[in-house]
């Protein structure tokens, strides 16, 4: 492939890539997590205040990286913010991975970045994940970038290098706190690569670990500093609480805790493998299996290959992490992401190698013709996953997900208040426990008189409200305290829970007589 | 009078006249408890909602000679080509719960009719749209008419679109929950050729789905 071809390929996936992530960003309802995160996020925009907080929310990149898109689109309150700018800024880190991959192209060559950049466009997985609000995006994009610089840099030592794995490798960590699983396992890969990969000079294409790779004691302290000073940043909230960093090593506890105990977020094993392999529910079949058969097919192939310091470093990488996030008893999908980018990227050397294979003209024609159809394949189910079921609980990559149903709720509420004679400023109480709160403190940002209670006990006096919103578990209490002068409706929020909104009948009859009136 | 109280008495008077003149107002400040932020959550089937459809319906009586008119009749819909599964599942006496037993429509509302061929009068109507999960399917409106395209002679005998959202009509029927035994409609003996049934999306998503539909009825002579 010559150096137009392929150029033209990339650009090709990465306008592919930001389409199919930017596109309706609206149309899936907000998850509890988004709304958690872009609450969170108002918070910094409207006071420009960030305080890292060890038990939850995960590191702050997100919020700081989120405001030039706020700024961009002039929105300087929690109220004016929409999900188009929140979930723009995974989008773009989704489809930057793309140019994260161009450093490989000497050591993959070129048909197989190719061919992994038009994989990582049209993944169904990764696209899903690169249109919600949560740290997942950015985290691989930092990860990824600190295995490749720590890759170069194992190459070629040199300080700037080691810089820019240091400050890689502080983003990833001011990102999430699984870095502390995913760091190691790409240094871990970098060194079984080394160690694998015959140490000679870099051929033509480059393919080979170059000799005599002696690391000085500058580097080291380049990319370690380098990765403190950007951590650092971040968790101080850029020198605002100097206690940052220190908090977010305490956080491990919580997150060990987390990760390793029972709990309701603890699965098999083989999650991840039988999640992206094949799933079936409701008519409904899914599989980026082809993913998973060309990345083994790129892995023998960096296995037998004699001069792969790169294949294997990104082989390596994807094994370990899949292992590390397999052992862990807790799991959410979305954490199949830094493993599964290894394994795209693993994917697209093994169809350059099963295309490379091909002893004839029409051999070659005929795999890269199968290829064709199996990248057909993913972008059909990317657009059903994303377009057609983005919230639909069939569909595989949804995880207790925001039902469409409660964007009725939000409208009605809304409704009810812009007949109301105190508008935004009518009085809502929520009565329910933390977990059926959200998303509505998002969809209700336009209120300012919104008032959460975990019970109704807690809740105290409710009938002073034109509007209660309770859980299942407390609408009878609910019902109990209000009587008939309320009526009552039912909205899903998630998959079998459900909300029950009590609403005063004289806004009741006010906004059905504002119905038959139009 | 004390000439030591006076002066005090003077400046407290003076003080508080403007209050007793005038009760000043302000926007009573409420603080309100902010929302508890915490971690992933889970689908949780709640205790609460089974026990809304526990219990099991229980014998419903019908004149005697009552039959099932519907099944395999002619079937149509708003949405001819359903994304899941074929119109004909609807009456082909098929009521599992599982896949490849129910058919998917569109979003919004959307509408089924089963034709009985001729006029009856009806004295049950059973729906099961999806009941291998507790949903609540919205705006369930059924209607029965002698008319095929439900413009003339049409009786509602369920509606429970409480807001009118479909446009049929304020419903006084209650939501339910879907589960096995199906949601029974009494016609009340009223009398048709078509019945059609509306749907308007539910509460796991906006899509529309029918495990079955029985009518029952006395055949006309």
């Amino acid at each position: 492939m010559n150096r137009t071809g392929f150029v033209g390929v990339v650009l090709a996936a990465l306008a592919l890539a930001l389409a199919f992530r930017l596109a309706r960003a609206d149309v899936r309802p907000m998850h509890h997590d988004e709304a958690n995160q872009a609450v969170k996020f108002g918070e910094l925009l409207e006071t420009g205040d960030y305080r890292y907080d060890r038990h939850d929310h995960h590191g702050p990149t997100l919020y700081y990286l989120t405001l030039p898109a706020a700024w961009l689109r002039g929105q300087r309150t929690l109220a004016s913010l929409d999900e188009r700018t929140l979930r723009a800024v995974p989008a773009a880190f989704g489809a930057g991975l793309l140019l994260l991959f161009l450093p490989l192209a000497r050591g993959f060559g070129r048909p197989a970045v190719a061919a992994a950049a038009v994989l990582a466009a049209v993944s169904p997985a990764l696209t899903f994940y690169g249109r919600f609000f949560i740290q997942e995006s950015l985290f691989v994009f930092f990860t990824l970038g600190f295995l490749i610089a720590l890759g170069h840099f194992a190459e070629r030592p040199r300080a700037w290098l080691a810089a820019c794995a240091g400050a890689f490798a502080g983003l990833a960590y001011a990102t999430k706190e699984t870095a502390v699983i995913v760091l190691p396992a790409a240094a871990a890969a970098v060194a079984l690569a080394s160690l694998t990969t015959p140490p000679r000079r870099a051929d033509a294409q480059g393919c080979a670990r170059p000799e005599r790779p002696s690391i000085g004691v500058g580097s080291i302290a380049a990319g370690i500093g380098a990765a403190l000073l950007v951590a650092s940043l971040f968790y101080s909230s850029f020198l605002r609480y100097p206690g940052g960093l220190l908090e977010s090593a305490r956080a491990f506890g919580t997150y060990l805790d987390r990760g390793v105990g029972a709990g309701p977020h603890t699965q098999p094993f083989d999650y991840y493998i039988r999640l992206l392999a094949y799933s079936s529910s409701g008519g409904l079949v899914w599989s980026e299996g082809i993913v998973l058969a060309l990345a083994v097919a790129g892995i023998v192939a960096a296995a037998l290959a004699r001069e792969s310091f790169w294949p294997r470093c990104v082989a390596f990488y994807t094994l370990i992490t899949l292992a590390a996030f397999s052992a862990l008893p807790y799991k959410t999908p979305w954490n199949l992401l830094p493993f599964y980018v290894g394994a795209v990227l693993m994917a697209g050397y093994g169809a350059a190698a099963l295309v490379g294979a091909g002893r004839s003209r029409l051999g070659k024609g005929l795999v890269a013709g199968a290829l064709l159809i199996a990248v057909v394949h993913l972008a059909v189910q990317n657009w059903r996953a994303n377009f057609i079921y983005p919230a639909d609980p069939r569909n595989p990559y949804v995880y207790a997900h925001t039902v469409p149903d409660f964007l009725r709720l939000a409208g009605r509420v809304t409704d009810i208040a812009a007949l109301h004679p105190d508008r935004s400023a009518m009085l809502v109480k929520v009565v329910a426990g933390p977990y059926e709160q959200w998303p509505i403190p998002w969809y209700l940002r336009g209120m300012t008189r919104v008032g959460y209670w975990p019970s109704a006990a807690a809740a105290g006096r409710v009938d002073d409200a034109p509007v209660v919103v309770a859980a299942q578990d407390q609408a009878v209490a609910v019902a109990a305290a209000l009587g008939e002068r309320y009526v009552q409706e039912s909205y899903g929020l998630r998959p079998e829970v459900l909300l029950s909104v009590f609403i005063e009948r004289e806004s009741w009859d006010r906004f059905m007589a504002s119905r038959e009136a139009r | 009078m004390n000439k030591k109280l006076v002066v005090p008495i003077f400046v407290l008077a003076v003080a508080l006249a403007p209050l007793s003149a005038q009760q000043a107002t302000e926007e009573l400040k409420l603080k309100l408890p902010k929302p508890m932020f915490i971690g992933t959550p889970t689908n949780i089937k709640s205790a609460n909602l089974e026990a809304v459809t526990g219990k099991s319906r229980g014998p419903f009586m019908v004149p005697a000679g009552t039959k099932l008119l519907s099944l395999k009749r002619p079937i149509k819909s708003s949405d001819m080509q359903p994304v899941i599964g074929e119109l004909d599942m609807i009456n082909d006496g098929e009521k599992e719960g599982g896949d490849g037993y129910f058919i998917e429509l569109g979003p919004g509302k959307q509408w089924v009719q089963v034709d009985l061929g001729a006029s009856h009068p009806l004295h049950a109507i059973l729906l099961w749209h999806y009941h291998s999960q507790a949903r609540v399917y919205r705006d369930v409106v059924v209607q029965v008419s002698d008319d095929k395209d439900f413009l003339k002679g049409v009786q509602t005998v369920f509606n429970n679109d409480h807001d009118n959202s479909s446009g049929l009509g304020v419903g006084k029927d209650r939501e339910y929950i879907e589960v096995a035994e199906g949601r029974l409609v009494d016609p009340k003996g009223a009398k048709g050729r078509y019945v059609r049934a509306y749907s308007s999306g539910n509460t796991t998503n906006d899509l529309n789905h029918y495990v079955e539909i029985e009518v029952y009825g006395t055949p006309a002579k």
